[in-house]
């Protein structure tokens, strides 16, 4: 059944589209990952234009973010000066994504950005999980040879840093600096890539800001639900590239996919599932850089030709 | 569009001037508006039309050819050329134009180059080939602008935007006709202009003009007059529907 939407102005096979949010809503329930960073690369081979699929996936990852935030709100494992405080540099981030959207859209070289920065960020964090889960893999056939987890050491460059402010949800004593700087980074992703930003987020907030970790998740969906919240609202006003169409199914196929997603991943075994994960990020990395790197059959092409 | 006109004033006081022909062409479009609805997947449209006061011997011996077009607004487009730089295939060079018909759809009695010599083909713009458009500033050579114009047609050819079809008159008795023109899934927003042409042994003889709309109507048009004109607004209610979403699947699914 095709279905036209809107604002892509294209008429596209509706079970397509809820297929593929479902498949990326399990993976995203059974792994605890937003999901956005495989789902704007499909919409992407599914034609949809870059700048659409890119803002579309913010709007999406709202519903997604709302109720995973609402859940942890209600055990209270948010830190909400924390999540504030990143959320204030996410806005700022934003801000200046969208504005860079607008100005390489311009220059005809959006779809380009999008596509070096999807594979640039997909195969490090490809690679990085990869490597990490064989090791896990081979470490539980060994139990022998295992080694106790590092414990992050407790002096880093981070607590030197000036503009310290006290987060007593998270019984830290932390300069804003960083914090600011981490949730700018994220929303600039947000709005250029069409992502949560909570593959980066989570890890820098264990590693460098030192939150402890059952308000890592909670904190790190509080600043992204509103990031992305802020992010379609910029990207509808200044780029018109929301098609809330789209949106609509790819949530709805999100929120059920992620429901299966999650139960599956109770019974399955982490490190090959982490192992799976890897390589579908990997190939989904290695299809966008043939992609850059091919000779494309068709050299030309052509777009709207408004502001000079 | 107005130096269309003009030309075809032009050539048709011309023909009268000499007083060769009073033949006239009439035309009626199958529907007058095409509405875009979210099922939309393209369709035809059917131009009807007449030949009056034509010669009536000529008239049987189909002497006299047909050609319909069917042009989109025009708009400008940018047509740009990849190139490799440091491995990576980005886009280069850049050509703009203005005036171009963002669809473009022609239908014929027979070839082309047997209805009429190719200067009047070209002045008419009949054929994929001859669609005017015009190239904005910038000194770029000949070689590389017929490149650039020659994609611009294969591209839309590509999308399904520009379309020919030869032979796609056809004659229902020696004065009526019908041409059926297809109108994309991606058929363009806005005012189109259907125009029949008449010619007689290689002469153009008269042009007739019919307008048709096509617009979204419904939730697609409400959905894309309001991103477009109030995209704030938009924004808002696109962040609203997914809370919405998000917090229906928390009551539906989630205990935890």
């Amino acid at each position: 059944m095709n279905i036209y939407l809107p604002i892509a102005e294209m008429s596209v096979n509706v079970f397509v589209l809820f297929g593929m949010g479902a498949g990326v809503g399990f993976l995203s329930g059974m792994f605890g990952v937003g999901g956005g960073f495989l789902m704007t690369p499909l919409l992407i081979f599914y034609n949809i234009p870059p700048a659409v699929a890119v803002a579309t996936e913010a709007n999406q990852i709202v519903a997604s973010s709302f109720s995973g935030a609402l859940a942890h709100f209600r055990k209270a494992t948010v830190d909400i000066k924390l999540g504030v405080m990143l959320l204030a540099g996410g806005i700022v981030g934003s801000a200046i994504g969208v504005a860079v959207f607008s100005s390489l859209r311009q220059a005809g070289q959006l779809d380009l950005i999008i596509s070096i920065l999807y594979v640039v960020f997909l195969g490090t964090i490809g690679s990085l999980m990869l490597i990490e889960s064989l090791n896990a893999i081979r470490k539980n056939r060994n139990p022998e040879t295992a080694t106790p987890p590092e414990v992050p050491s407790q002096q880093s460059w981070v607590a030197s840093l000036p503009f310290k402010m006290r987060f007593e949800r998270s019984q830290l004593y932390l300069s804003v600096i960083p914090i600011l700087v981490l949730g700018m980074l994220v929303g600039i992703l947000a709005s250029i890539m069409g992502v949560g930003g909570g593959f980066i987020m989570v890890p820098a907030m264990i590693y460098l800001l030192r939150v402890p970790t059952n308000v890592v998740i909670g904190t790190s969906l509080f600043q992204i639900m509103f990031v992305t919240m802020f992010t379609t609202i910029a990207q509808s006003a200044a780029n018109q590239t929301v098609d809330i169409v789209l949106a609509l199914i790819l949530m709805v196929g999100g929120v059920i996919g992620a429901q299966f997603g999650a139960q599956a991943g109770q019974k399955l075994r982490g490190e090959q599932l982490r192992a799976l994960l890897a390589l579908i990020v990997l190939a989904v990395c290695v299809r966008l850089g043939w992609d850059l790197v091919s000779m494309p059959t068709e050299l030309f092409s052509i777009g709207a030709g408004g502001g000079h | 569009m107005r130096i269309l006109v003009a030309i075809l004033t032009l050539l048709a006081f011309v023909q009268t001037a000499y007083g060769v022909e009073k033949a006239d062409v009439q035309i009626g479009l199958s529907s007058e508006t095409i509405e875009i609805t979210s099922d939309f997947d393209g369709t035809d449209i059917v131009i009807f039309g007449s030949i009056e006061g034509g010669d009536r011997q000529l008239l049987e011996a189909n002497g006299y050819d047909i050609v319909v077009a069917l042009f989109g607004p025009r708009e400008e487009v940018v047509v740009r050329r990849k190139e490799r730089r440091l491995g990576i295939w980005i886009n280069g060079d850049a050509m703009r134009f203005s005036d171009v018909p963002s669809s473009y759809s022609v239908a014929t009695t027979k070839e082309l180059a047997q209805i009429a010599a190719a200067d009047d083909i070209k002045i008419l713009q009949l054929g994929l080939d001859n669609i005017n458009v015009v190239k904005e500033e910038g000194d770029d050579d000949d070689e590389k602008q017929t490149a650039f114009r020659e994609s611009l047609a294969r591209l839309k050819v590509s999308q399904s935007l520009f379309l020919e079809r030869i032979g796609g008159v056809e004659f229902l008795s020696p004065t009526l006709f019908k041409a059926k023109l297809a109108v994309p899934a991606n058929v363009p927003i806005g005012k189109h202009t259907a125009h029949a042409f008449l010619f007689r042994e290689g002469k153009f003889l008269n042009a007739k003009f019919a307008e048709m709309q096509v617009r979204k109507i419904g939730f697609e048009q409400f959905t894309y007059e309001l991103a477009h004109k109030n995209g704030l607004l938009y924004g808002i209610i696109a962040v609203l529907v997914a809370v919405a979403t998000g917090w229906l699947a928390s009551v539906v699914f989630g205990k935890d």
